[in-house]
């Protein structure tokens, strides 16, 4: 039985306050340059911007579920009393403190809802709903003010989730003790219960009114499970960036990265089994009201059964659940930094071809729509996004240096 | 831990090594990597669980197993995969509510299963079989101090066919190590106890005998046979009652299959009205209905109609009917058949009644769900029908003219 | 913050500087040997235990009385008939396929995730997972009608040419549950070799040496064959968890491939897998109370290692709920009639009285389970246990006999009874595990000796983290 020594962290560098502020500048000017072509970009299309709101949908619930995904991340560490995620948790915690910057960039898609336009949601419109009586029988539910009134209280939650989340650690980084932990993982349930709640019905909201006469039930939980692997490959490609930078260098050993590898496996393999009930049970049944959504994501539109989309989905089936899985199954690839972050990375993107794969079938247009308006989109939110998180991290530590498990974190060891 | 155990047996022992017994894990540890270091190399450590750091301390190479098991485990998922689609796309087709016949989703839940059975399998016997288990006979077991292994003592043994071993040296050392608590010897036979031949002849046998399944199976795929296959269980197999093609004891010409007796007709099944049964007279067909026309009858006509023709004929009669939009909607081969065109009025009605009776081209017969006075009355209202569908203004009643005008 | 402390004599406390100690009394490894297998081999048995092996013999008597009469007479021997074809039978197989994933999920879920605290009640779960398995199994294989002809699922090659249909969730339900009850098989026999030896070390007599030396092996508890038992042991932890969930789920296909409004919504399969943890851990918790109590086994499966399983009894109740609501809402939202029937019809219909007790059962009553009190006290924790499984019973029951009792068409609507052959066989199901179960716990190790060793806190230094 041997001890190992714990490393002593308390005067490595865990801020970004020197280069914060620089690379925060360069994010926002990149994110507000990006989003402004992308408006340009869109006009230039000329359908009412009904390709821009999709696009920018698309990117924005791809940005929204790492947040959500590390808010998810950090309840569940303070309900189970973990002790070895202590030194990754600051990370999540300061990607769910984005949630009220992502109510903010919700502004575009909720602006239009409320103005009547039915570009981005058909129920919007009142033609739409005279030509589809089962979506009218649903105007209760889906109708612009009452959707509005939803996000405002999704992101209500959330914000104050992630702000008691994140304030309790930061202000344990100069009280220490015990209290803080222990009134985090007393409220921590209530936040899985809330998480649960408002994450299905936002994704009820916000994706799955896009094809207002199709329903799943398990939709919600299909969204979680990609927020998920987004939220477990962002920590661990920012976990890696920190570590380059010089910061945290012995607060985060291999033994975290081959933890989140290990997490980041079992929720691909959770992804895909989601993903894999929804489309079986409705292929199975064959029930036309249901298969039109799949139909619509296998055909380009033409009439044909197959068509373009169908190489998007096969492409997201392969390159979110087949490769990884093979990818991701050895030890020593999880253990490896370098290429465990190649496959965070690689599941990034592959996170946001599924959101592009939820979305921008609405469009409706033949063929697969992917220009300089995505491109715009990705890059305009994503530097919103990078700056917001500068923003939060501010001066914190990026790590919870007085939490009473740290140790515990520091000479953890995986079996 | 006093047993009554059976002495110590008459055969000649011989040392099989050393045992060095240990109270606390640590010590174990420590022991090991002394031993290790010392160059001996075919020993070992025993312990109630397993201790950790033992491994390196040991120098304990990582086992292939996981590989073993990879391998399974993809062999499990060609398996399922190959199965599934030569049973039931290529061997013996089946439609199953035309799914496609090689249905990848419908296919992967047992190829998953499949997938976990065979790395399972592998694991576990994999496990046993690179452990060396079952084996009963290890000469360790001779020394009745070891049975504290599985309980609370750490044992270190180092075995006497290791090339560094010397029974007084290697026990001088083993006394040497932190925590040592006692140093003992286990024995084995001198001589390894033979086999009797009848285990080789009896092993032997089986083998061949698991061989005559499969070569039985090969053989009746690959040949052909006059005898009715294998029941296991003769269920249904002697109904007492005769069967076609078979003798019957009763009959002169001792057949099973009989004709009806010339000349008979089943009760109730006379017919004899041509014009009504048939809609014929003679060789023509009847022009006119043979049974009462009044309104009940109309009525019962529209009714019957409107449940079994007007799926495809359509409620006007022309050829407008769900089916036919359904087709129309799915742009499948339909053709709308029109009661009421020039064709139709032209029909006598004897052959329309037949045409319900037996059917015509892709319309199947509804003789056995329509009785004749019901063919009867559908006939009335489809005549009602083509009055009505080629109307004139004349016809419509002075009192509504107005309305349409 | 009293009650946060972790005492010697009580280990539920939660301080965060520390884990709790997850064995009392001052465990050695001799103490942990003798007070596992004192049990296995006391000479006779107690009086309760023959008290309770009469009882549920006799309950399984029955139930194969009942399996030989229906064999002999027809299935018509049940309440099954038009619509409801699906009755009993299929709700009895899927509540006692869900109870068995309790077991694989201590065993190898709780092990994936590192929880320590598994290792004093993975071998109990474990062998409940064997015999809900057998128990499970028995249903579909009577209810195909012609017993003797059961091996038609399989795919041999035959006279008749045939193949099976593997397009059919009957046919998954085969292979998944075969590989299940294989899995879990050898998983718990794989765990139980190390203690065999234990037992066959101290064994009295001849046979009693014998018989756990041939299942032991010849186990001699070297490094170099832990280190390929672990490795083994890690793998099937790997595969069982999978598996777990692949298996409830090919059951939920079962239901949630057709087109019965009620049945086929896409949320099944983890509602379903989240439902069957719920049960199972409900069982376990039912079994482990009077057991620990019986068989002197307090010290090694403590209040805290309840109180675990509680939580996770709270959570899955959670899920439940949560999918219960989020099909509620989904059948509003569909704007389909049928779909909003189909929930309506579970709640106000005929059996809307299942509906409710479902609901209070699943839902309501382990609420209770967030005061400390609740889960910390063996007699409420044991009431809410029994009262999840009835909870769970009925969801089946809700779900499959509500909805084909009242589905598209509404003259073909019928109701439902239940014959007397029907709930001898629930009942009687009952018996055949509680047999298998009693017979376990009086010859074989209960709590996985060499599991628990590791974790005491006598083996673990001052700073080593659990």
């Amino acid at each position: 039985m041997h001890t190992k020594e714990v490393p002593n962290i308390a005067d490595e560098p865990n801020t970004l306050a020197d280069v914060g502020p620089r690379l925060r500048r360069y994010a926002a000017i990149v994110g507000g340059v990006a989003l402004a072509l992308a408006l340009i970009s869109g006009l230039f299309i000329g359908d009412g911007g009904k390709y821009l709101l999709h696009s920018y949908l698309t990117s924005y619930c791809f940005f929204l579920s790492l947040s959500l995904g590390g808010l998810f991340f950090v309840a569940v560490q303070h309900a189970s009393r973990a002790g070895w995620s202590v030194s990754v948790r600051r990370i999540a915690e300061i990607l769910g403190g984005n949630l009220p910057l992502m109510a903010l960039l919700a502004l575009p898609i909720l602006v239009p809802v409320l103005l009547g336009n039915g570009h981005l949601y058909p129920w919007v419109d009142r033609a739409y709903l005279d030509a589809h009586p089962v979506v009218a029988q649903k105007t209760a539910w889906l109708n612009g003010w009452s959707f509005a009134g939803r996000c405002a209280v999704y992101f209500a939650i959330w914000a104050l989730m992630a702000r008691f989340f994140l304030n309790g650690s930061t202000k344990q980084d100069e009280q220490g003790g015990t209290e803080l932990t222990l009134r985090m993982e007393r409220w921590s349930p209530l936040a899985l219960i809330l998480f649960a709640l408002t994450i299905t019905c936002a994704s009820v909201d916000l994706v799955m009114s896009l094809s207002p006469e199709w329903f799943s039930t398990i939709f919600g939980v299909y969204y979680f499970s990609g927020s998920t692997v987004g939220a477990l490959a962002t920590i661990i490609v920012v976990a890696c960036l920190l570590q380059r930078a010089g910061r945290l260098t012995h607060a985060i050993t291999v033994e975290h990265y081959h933890e989140l590898g290990k997490l980041l496996f079992a929720f691909v393999v959770f992804w895909g089994y989601i993903a894999f009930s929804q489309y079986m049970l409705i292929w199975y049944a064959n029930i036309p009201e249901e298969t039109r959504y799949y139909l619509a994501r296998q055909t380009g539109g033409a009439g044909a059964v197959v068509g373009p989309w169908a190489y998007v989905s096969l492409l997201l089936v392969a390159g979110h659940l087949l490769i990884p899985f093979v990818g991701l199954l050895s030890r020593h690839v999880k253990r490896n930094r370098k290429l465990l972050v190649g496959w965070a990375v690689w599941l990034l993107v592959f996170h946001w071809v599924d959101m592009y794969w939820l979305v921008m079938p609405s469009l409706g247009r033949p063929g697969l729509p992917f220009g300089f308006t995505d491109v715009f989109c990705i890059l305009g939110l994503g530097g919103a996004y990078v700056a917001g998180t500068l923003w939060i991290a501010g001066d914190r530590r990026w790590i919870a240096v007085k939490d009473p498990r740290m140790s515990e974190a520091l000479v953890f060891e995986n079996t | 831990m006093n047993h009554d155990r059976p002495s110590v047996p008459e055969t000649p022992q011989v040392v099989a090594g050393l045992l060095a017994e240990f109270d606390r894990p640590e010590t174990l540890v420590a022991a090991a990597a002394r031993v290790k270091a010392a160059g001996y190399r075919t020993w070992d450590c025993h312990s109630p669980f397993p201790v950790h750091g033992i491994d390196p301390a040991m120098g304990i190479r990582p086992t292939i197993l996981p590989w073993l098991v990879v391998g399974a485990g993809t062999a499990g998922v060609l398996v399922a995969l190959v199965m599934q689609w030569w049973t039931n796309a290529v061997d013996y087709p089946l439609n199953i509510s035309g799914k496609p016949l090689f249905s990848l989703p419908a296919n992967i839940p047992v190829t998953f299963e499949l997938l976990i059975l065979f790395s399972a399998l592998t694991a576990f016997l994999g496990a046993l079989a690179l452990n060396g288990l079952p084996f009963f006979s290890n000469p360790i077991f001779s020394n009745p101090r070891f049975r504290r292994v599985t309980n609370d003592r750490f044992f270190v043994s180092i075995s006497a066919a290791d090339p560094a071993f010397g029974e007084e040296a290697t026990r001088a050392f083993l006394q040497s190590l932190d925590g040592v608590a006692v140093v003992e010897p286990f024995h084995r036979p001198a001589a390894p106890p033979k086999i009797p031949a009848a285990f080789h002849i009896a092993g032997a046998l089986a083998v061949c005998m698991a061989c005559f399944p499969p070569l039985l199976i090969a053989y009746a795929r690959a040949t052909k046979s006059a005898k009715p296959r294998i029941h296991v269980w003769p269920d249904m197999d002697s109904q007492a009652k005769y069967q076609t093609q078979t003798a019957h004891p009763l009959f002169p010409d001792r057949r099973s299959m009989r004709a009806g007796v010339p000349g008979t007709v089943a009760v109730g099944r006379l017919n004899a009205d041509e014009r009504l049964y048939e809609g014929k007279d003679g060789e023509q067909w009847v022009t006119s209905v043979p049974v009462e026309i009044d309104a009940e009858r109309m009525r019962r006509g529209k009714e019957r109609y409107e449940i079994y023709c007007a799926p495809c004929h359509g409620l006007s009669g022309e050829g407008d009917g769900i089916m036919a939009q359904r087709a129309l909607e799915r742009e499948e081969p339909w053709v709308r058949r029109s009661l009421v065109d020039d064709y139709a009025v032209k029909l006598p009605v004897g052959s329309i009644f037949n045409t319900i009776r037996h059917g015509k081209n892709t319309m199947l017969p509804y003789g056995a769900q329509v009785p004749p006075a019901d063919r009867w009355a559908i006939v009335l209202y489809v005549k009602a029908l083509q009055r009505a569908q080629n109307a004139t203004i004349d016809d419509v009643p002075e009192e509504l003219r107005d309305k349409l005008q | 913050m009293s009650d946060l402390a972790i005492r010697a004599d009580d280990n539920t406390g939660n301080d965060p500087l520390r884990r709790a100690p997850l064995a009392l009394g001052g465990q050695t490894y001799a103490s942990v040997t003798e007070t596992v297998c004192a049990v296995a081999e006391r000479e006779g048995t107690t009086r309760a235990w023959r008290i309770a092996f009469a009882v549920s013999a006799t309950l399984t008597l029955a139930f194969f009385a009942s399996i030989g009469y229906l064999i002999v007479t027809g299935v018509g021997v049940w309440g099954n008939t038009n619509p409801v074809y699906w009755a009993f039978p299929i709700v009895n197989f899927v509540f006692w396929i869900g109870i068995g994933h309790a077991g694989t999920l201590i065993s190898a879920i709780l092990f994936l995730f590192r929880q320590k605290w598994r290792t004093s009640i993975n071998r109990f779960a474990e062998a409940m997972t064997i015999f809900a398995v057998m128990c499970a199994g028995i249903f579909p294989g009577i209810h195909v009608g012609r017993v003797w002809l059961a091996y038609w699922l399989a795919p041999y090659p035959n006279q008749m040419l045939l193949w099976p249909n593997f397009r059919s969730p009957l046919l998954w339900d085969v292979f998944a549950v075969s590989t299940y009850a294989t899995v879990s098989a050898m998983f718990w026999y794989l765990g139980m070799v190390p203690d065999l030896a234990t037992l066959r070390d101290r064994a009295k007599t001849p046979i009693r040496r014998t018989l756990y030396g041939l299942f032991a092996l010849g186990w001699h508890g070297s490094a170099r064959q832990w280190h390929r038992y672990e490795r083994a042991y890690l793998l099937l932890a790997a595969l069982a968890a999978p598996l777990v969930l692949s298996v409830h789920s090919v059951v939920s296909f079962d239901f949630a491939v057709s087109q019965v409004p009620g049945w086929h919504t896409t949320i099944f399969p983890p509602y379903f897998v989240a439902g069957a943890i719920f049960s199972g851990f409900a069982m376990v918790v039912t079994l482990m109370v009077p057991a620990r109590a019986f068989f002197g086994l307090k010290n090694l499966v403590t209040v805290r290692h309840l109180e675990n399983m509680n939580k996770i009894i709270l959570l899955t109740s959670l899920i439940v709920g949560y999918a219960y609501g989020t099909e509620l809402f989904i059948s509003w939202y569909s704007g389909s009639t049928y779909e909003r029937f189909a929930f309506f019809n579970r709640a106000f219909g005929p059996l809307g009285w299942g509906y409710g007790l479902m609901v209070l059962c699943n839902v309501l009553v382990p609420q209770l389970f967030w005061f400390k009190k609740c889960r910390t006290t063996p007699w409420i924790m044991l009431v809410v246990a029994v009262l999840v499984n009835v909870g769970m019973w009925f969801e089946r029951f809700v779900i499959i006999v509500g909805s084909l009792s009242r589905d598209y068409l509404p003259s073909s609507w019928g109701h439902y009874v239940p014959t007397a052959i029907d709930l001898l066989m629930l009942v009687g199901s009952f018996g055949l595990f509680f047999t298998l179960f009693l017979l376990f716990c009086r010859y074989l190790p209960m709590v996985a000796i060499a599991e628990v060793k590791p974790v005491l806190p006598v083996t673990k230094p001052a700073d080593e983290t659990a």
